[in-house]
């Protein structure tokens, strides 16, 4: 194969074939669209199954051996945060309860309009630079590129391919992924942190072009501690005024924390804190209905010499510990869908 | 016949799938300080080692195109890449005729550097953006290292696939 060539030519040959199938391929070729998914159906799927069927014990007598006690102590701790947990949850149906019922008050759609189809991750990404995760469920099921994905704890990325019966998930994390995202403080929260940080201007004045107040449709907030409380004077409430502020969430890399850059730079710094919480902002272009959860602020930095901030936001799914995902059958704006 | 049915194309085919395997099923899943090992790259640069920059050439170009399908890169994106790192690892055939295993595995290493750095770089001059950070600085090093310590157990293996026998040098006795 080899020696009817010179060393030169070997060379050459090589490098202008790749030049050739990535021209083809970036300009959307959907040849070799079907010859990716012939190659991870047909060729590699069984491949893989052989080889994990040799793998798996050995890794799991690994595992075993070298893990056993860092499982038990994680699994003690799993116990006590599933004791919280409980308590945790009902208090939560509650409020989804409460906030359906507000939501169908208002005529307002929410993301439990979609319906949701689970899938189980079955690979992930084996280089370094690209950050996806591969579902047994395709266009077979009715997915389609651009789709919503998240796990119990909130939102981990959006389909990039379909195939009949596989997907691959472009996780939030990879810094080609953005979606346009929201950042909800009561306005509570946003007046102490106007107040620790700029304390001459009034919470009045903060609000910004990008800044919607939206106060939900009651004649009277709702009360936190219950109301047969003996001392009224002493009786605390949380203002329901939601500020949102709107942005582009980008992804930064595996370890990194993804960056929020807001959609107009003179949005207000003192309305964002550490621990507001962000979900999708929803809309026409975006690639997601609007209030799934994505993560907390874990950090904001002001940018020298001028007023924008930037945003950092941890996720609350793990992405390194993803099983079972939910696919939302939302299907975005397609101009969204090629961004 | 048999010289087509057992020769390096056939065998480079599935040695590849078997290596593309282990990478997604092994290596991708343990990563050492949050950088995958490149099994694969290892593989390539191994051949390399043992059949010299065009063998490596053509070990990495065929090696990087399954890599290529199995995944969402543009195809023949990591096949360059792979393809440049396996060329240069075959280049220590430039220095010895039969080089010392060591001398392998250093540039195995160099090789694997190159292999891995150029996948952001050809990316990002193909519009693939937010590939080249800081932390290259940390995976390069990781990713070579691995595949010199891996490069002597792998070059039986190369030179297998790629169709070369060790070397046997004879004194000529009168």
């Amino acid at each position: 194969m080899f020696a009817s060539l010179s060393r030169r030519r070997v060379i050459l040959l090589v490098v202008l074939t790749c030049v050739l199938l990535i021209t083809l391929d970036k300009r959307g070729n959907p040849v070799i669209d079907r010859a990716r998914g012939v190659f991870s159906a047909l060729i590699m799927r069984p491949v893989d199954t052989a080889t994990n069927t040799i793998v798996l014990p050995l890794e799991r007598v690994w595992d075993g051996i070298t893990n056993y006690d860092d499982v038990r102590r994680e699994r003690d701790a799993l116990y006590d945060q599933v004791q919280h947990m409980r308590g945790d949850d009902v208090k939560a149906q509650t409020a989804i309860l409460e906030s359906q019922e507000l939501l169908r008050v208002a005529n307002l759609a929410n993301t439990l309009d979609y319906t949701s189809i689970v899938a189980k991750v079955v690979g992930g990404s084996p280089s370094n630079f690209q950050s996806t995760v591969e579902i047994n469920v395709g266009s077979s099921r009715g997915l389609k590129v651009g789709m919503p994905v998240t796990d119990g704890a909130g939102l981990i990325g959006r389909i990039t391919k379909v195939f009949p019966d596989h997907s691959i998930v472009l996780l939030a994390t990879d810094p080609s992924y953005t979606i346009s995202a929201q950042i909800l403080a009561t306005s509570e929260e946003v007046a102490e942190a106007i107040a620790n940080q700029v304390p001459s201007i009034s919470p009045g004045t903060s609000s910004t072009t990008t800044s919607t107040t939206e106060p939900l449709p009651f004649d009277e907030p709702l009360p936190t501690t219950p109301p047969t409380t003996a001392l009224p004077t002493t009786t605390t409430t949380t203002i329901l005024e939601i500020i949102r502020e709107t942005g582009a969430l980008e992804g930064q890399g595996t370890d990194s924390p993804l960056i929020l850059r807001f959609t107009d730079s003179s949005s207000a710094v003192t309305t964002v804190r550490v621990g507001s919480i962000v979900e999708t902002a929803g809309g026409n272009s975006s690639l997601a209905p609007q209030g799934i959860p994505i993560g907390i602020v874990t950090r904001v930095v002001t940018e020298t010499g001028s007023s924008n901030a930037v945003v950092e936001v941890t996720l609350n799914a793990f992405l390194d510990r993803l099983n079972f995902v939910f696919v939302t059958l939302f299907e975005p704006n397609p101009n969204a869908v090629g961004r | 016949m048999p010289r087509i049915l057992f020769g390096p194309a056939l065998r480079i085919l599935p040695l590849g799938l078997l290596a593309l395997s282990l990478q997604r099923l092994v290596f991708a899943q343990h990563p050492v300080n949050g950088v995958k090992l490149q099994f694969v790259l290892a593989v390539v640069v191994a051949a390399g080692a043992v059949g010299g920059p065009d063998r490596g050439a053509v070990v990495g170009f065929v090696l990087g195109l399954l890599y290529d399908l199995s995944g969402t890169t543009p195809l023949g994106l990591v096949a360059l890449a792979y393809g440049l790192g396996g060329m240069a690892a075959g280049y220590v055939h430039t220095l010895l005729p039969e080089p010392h295993w060591w001398m392998g595995s250093v540039f195995a290493a160099v090789g694997a550097a190159i292999g891995e750095l150029a996948v952001p770089f050809l990316g990002q001059m193909i519009g693939e953006s937010g590939w080249i950070t800081p932390r290259l600085l940390v995976q390069i090093p990781i990713v070579a290292v691995a595949a010199g310590l891996m490069c002597p157990a792998l070059m039986p293996v190369g030179r297998w696939m790629v169709g070369v026998k060790r070397k046997k040098w004879k004194v000529m006795v009168e």
